[in-house]
């Protein structure tokens, strides 16, 4: 394995497929981020934290493009490291995942940690917009939703590992990890937050988030499998005496 | 007599020091745009760090839009 084009393709793949991610959210979660920050400025006018004057909103403008800015320098931040992850895995199951091709391999491995890094995480602790959120309980939302994420990825790399030793009926395998994240889904303690914003904003935002997030595992799939299958980090030229 | 030829082969195992090297920037990536209240610069800056929350508000959209926990 050539080391320094192997780390070099997966850093590369994570963090253009993380600026993808940060433009797909400029178009369509921004939109819903500013609605609902337009309902905390209402809270604060309200309760007179702050009013309602010519240089707040000037100050507001100029913070919220600067916050902007930092979707995309986030994104990139963001990609590489899930991309790192990305590349770890598939650097160790690239020989055994389906498909004929590296770029189709990518892609399958792209799928299984979008389903359970992701997708079943966000089914049970979706992704909410500002104005949903209580301070006080960050700490135990965060402990929650690092933790399910934890355990699904470990589930699966445990059930993959009885997967392999399975000779006949594997799918007792699939089966087991879909019973077993079942078991924690329904175990796991809800969001204890309440949700008070307005339906429509909350369901919206919740669906262009994972349009966002899904365009990413889509993008650092498609990008790594091709820069694997054209550069082939683990090809290494060897001379041979006889 | 002997001769040399090149040979190309598929060398299967993740190098460590590849591995290290990618686990640090996925943990530190993951830290920062999720948790960070103010920990890093909290180094440079001391408690001020932890009232500015400047990485928090920096990824503050991506946090949210990835559905990281906020506020």
């Amino acid at each position: 394995m050539r080391t320094s084009l192997f780390i070099a393709i997966i850093l590369l793949s994570g963090c253009s497929a993380g600026v993808i991610h940060g433009l797909v959210n400029l178009a369509l979660v921004e939109p819903y981020l500013d609605r609902a920050i337009g309902i905390e400025n209402q809270h604060m006018f309200t309760s007179g934290e702050a009013k309602d004057t010519p240089q707040f909103w000037a100050e507001y403008y100029s913070y919220r493009a600067w916050q902007k800015g930092g979707q995309l320098l986030a994104g990139a931040m963001l990609g590489t490291a899930i991309g790192a992850l990305f590349g770890i895995v598939f650097g160790y199951a690239r020989n055994i995942l389906p498909g004929n091709s590296f770029a189709k391999k990518a892609l399958v491995l792209a799928a299984i940690m979008w389903i359970t890094l992701y997708l079943i995480p966000f089914a049970k602790y979706p992704a909410n917009p500002p104005t949903v959120g209580d301070p006080e309980t960050i700490l135990l939302r965060q402990m929650l939703y690092v933790s399910f994420i934890a355990i699904s990825g470990f589930g699966a790399l445990g059930f993959y590992l009885i997967f392999r030793r399975l000779r006949s009926k594997r799918f007792v395998a699939v089966l087991g990890y879909a019973g077993f994240i079942g078991m924690v889904f329904a175990l796991m303690p809800q969001n204890p937050d309440a949700v008070t914003a307005p339906t429509d904003l909350v369901n919206g935002f919740r669906a262009m988030s994972l349009v966002g997030v899904t365009a990413f595992w889509l993008s650092v799939g498609l990008i790594l499998g091709a820069l694997w299958q054209k550069l082939q980090p683990d090809r290494v030229k060897q001379t041979k005496f006889q | 007599m002997s001769f040399s030829k090149e040979i190309t082969i598929s060398k299967s195992s993740v190098p460590k020091v590849a591995l290290l090297v990618l686990a640090t920037i996925f943990a530190f990536g993951i830290f920062e745009v999720g948790f960070d209240q103010g920990q890093l610069f909290s180094i440079v800056f001391g408690e001020q760090a932890y009232a500015d929350m400047y990485i928090h508000e920096l990824t503050h959209d991506m946090r949210h839009a990835a559905g990281f926990p906020c506020h």
